[in-house]
């Protein structure tokens, strides 16, 4: 079962330091927060795209099409029932159907699939490796970014131990749909059960290896990867910069709001 | 607050925190059983297990519960809002225990007599109503989503499984795990508990935290209350900057009485 979004394709977005891959999903998150106006949102959009083509990042988004297409409609609907402004155009009861609820929603909904874009083009482009060696870079201590990176790498075991249970589970004619929403909660619990049992038993044993290959000797253990900087990197630096100052301006000046109330 | 810091000195804790949030990943991203707001959140029997491990790693699981949530978050986008996501996680994986570490009074969390039964689900309870007071907060603030519509949800989605799913966990792993030797009391013995009445009083603070941060952030983000201290203009949907200036406080509340217990 395929859970990792990363695709290796070895282009130049793929071999920049990972300190920058991490800066340009900072720089992503902070371009998409300063603007409401879903017109405002399209530059950083079409950047997006553009990476998506550049780094073929295309199967992971085709694999979240329907995350993409419901979260910017329940955002939508959502925002106009909370965001009560406006002249009315029709009538509907809850909701506040007005051009300014509109575009505000449409605006959010844009907002949040732009940044879950960045987050899948950031997954797409980034090993684990690299994120944890990014953490380090941020000063993240050793032995926390060690037990992120040895949970990333004991999410498939437990992941397949835990497929293969409700496979046995269903041969023996267990139905998992069964019952209202809260009955089918409560049909899991022989599922959690042996993996976690599962899990436990590797637990002592994962620690006594640890311990035998000197963990927590050092606070700054050596490595064997190592990331260069190269002029890409100070390039991709420079233009993210520019893109976050861009943004950030079409805040200050206005342009980035929704009409008369910016 | 100590045992969050101490417990990265100890091997054995630092896998089962590995193991709690891989644990959490693992049930998290491939069953998601009902979709509440579809997008948004799902009920989900991953929640059960921050409060499972909670009553059996400690702080080991507190940690693993915001790791864990992370990774999912990594499966299946990240936001802005993930950052709070982290550490409402942590307290959703820190509080179980110690509430019972302090209402439970030796008793075993998984007793079956009606106090204990109550016991579990105030414990369970602070644990999730912190956890969606941080989330729907910082989504608020952020103007990603209303406090009203994320806040409420999440509790229900939490409660479902610390009720339906945990219990039933909890009594299948936890004679297995103490008689292992590997609850975090036996794992960490040196921590040290603070006064009885220091903790209770972090706990007086973390149900008034969390209760008002609850209760006020539902009233503000639908407009049904309208301060009068505030400036009208800040008055208006999103509500974001009066739940910023009147929710923001009532969570800081919370976190410093769960620092004291």
């Amino acid at each position: 079962m395929p859970i990792y979004l990363y695709i290796d394709r070895g282009t130049f977005v793929h071999r920049l330091h990972p300190t920058v891959k991490v800066f340009a999903l900072f720089v992503m998150f902070w371009s998409v927060y300063w603007v409401d106006n879903p017109i405002a949102l399209a530059p950083v959009g079409l950047v997006m795209l553009w990476i998506a083509q550049l780094t073929d990042s295309w199967p992971n988004f085709y694999r979240l099409r329907w995350l993409f297409a419901i979260l910017v409609f329940t955002t939508t609907i959502a925002w106009m029932v909370f965001y009560r402004r406006g002249a009315v155009l029709v009538n509907v009861p809850i909701f506040h159907v007005s051009r300014l609820s509109l575009v505000f929603g449409v605006g959010r909904g844009i907002k949040l699939a732009e940044l879950l874009a960045a987050s899948v083009l950031f997954l797409s482009t980034t090993k684990i490796e690299e994120f944890t060696y990014g953490l380090q870079r941020i000063r993240v201590p050793y032995r926390v970014g060690f037990a992120i990176s040895l949970s990333f790498r004991l999410v498939p075991l437990f992941i397949d131990s835990a497929v293969t249970i409700v496979d046995a589970q269903r041969l023996r004619g267990y139905d998992f749909n069964e019952g209202g929403p809260i009955e089918r909660v409560r049909r899991y619990v022989p599922v959690v059960i042996p993996v976690f049992m599962g899990a436990l038993r590797k637990a002592n044993n994962m620690a006594m290896a640890l311990e035998a290959r000197g963990f927590g000797f050092s606070h700054e253990p050596t490595t064997f990867i190592d990331y260069p900087v190269t002029p890409a990197d100070i390039t991709a630096f420079a233009f993210l910069i520019g893109l976050g100052a861009l943004y950030f301006m079409l805040y200050w000046t206005g342009l980035g709001g929704i009409g008369p109330l910016k | 607050m100590s045992d969050l810091r101490l417990m990265w000195r100890n091997t054995r804790m630092v896998v089962l925190c590995a193991i709690s949030a891989a644990l959490y990943a693992a049930v998290l991203v491939p069953f998601k059983v009902v979709p509440l707001i579809p997008g948004v959140t799902e009920l989900r029997p991953a929640n059960a297990i921050p409060v499972v491990c909670s009553f059996l790693f400690g702080p080991a699981a507190a940690w693993g519960s915001a790791i864990g949530n992370m990774i999912g978050d990594f499966f299946g986008g990240v936001s802005p809002g993930d950052i709070f996501g982290f550490f409402a996680n942590l307290a959703y994986g820190w509080i179980p225990y110690k509430v019972w570490e302090l209402i439970g009074r030796g008793q075993s969390p998984i007793s079956r007599s009606p106090l204990g039964i109550l016991k579990y689900v105030i414990a369970c309870l602070a644990a999730s109503v912190l956890c969606a007071d941080l989330v729907g907060w910082a989504d608020n603030v952020l103007v990603i989503r209303p406090f009203a519509m994320l806040g409420n949800v999440i509790i229900f989605n939490n409660m479902v499984s610390a009720l339906v799913l945990s219990p039933f966990i909890l009594a299948a792993v936890y004679p297995r795990v103490k008689k292992g030797r590997m609850l975090y009391t036996d794992v960490m013995p040196e921590v040290k508990l603070k006064p009885v009445g220091i903790r209770a009083f972090g706990f007086a603070l973390l149900i008034a935290g969390e209760g008002g941060a609850w209760i006020f952030g539902n009233l503000l983000s639908t407009g049904y209350w309208a301060p009068k201290f505030i400036p009208a203009w800040m008055n208006v949907a999103p509500y974001d900057k009066p739940v910023a200036i009147i929710v923001g406080p009532f969570i800081l509340l919370a976190f410093a009485g769960l620092f004291m217990m």
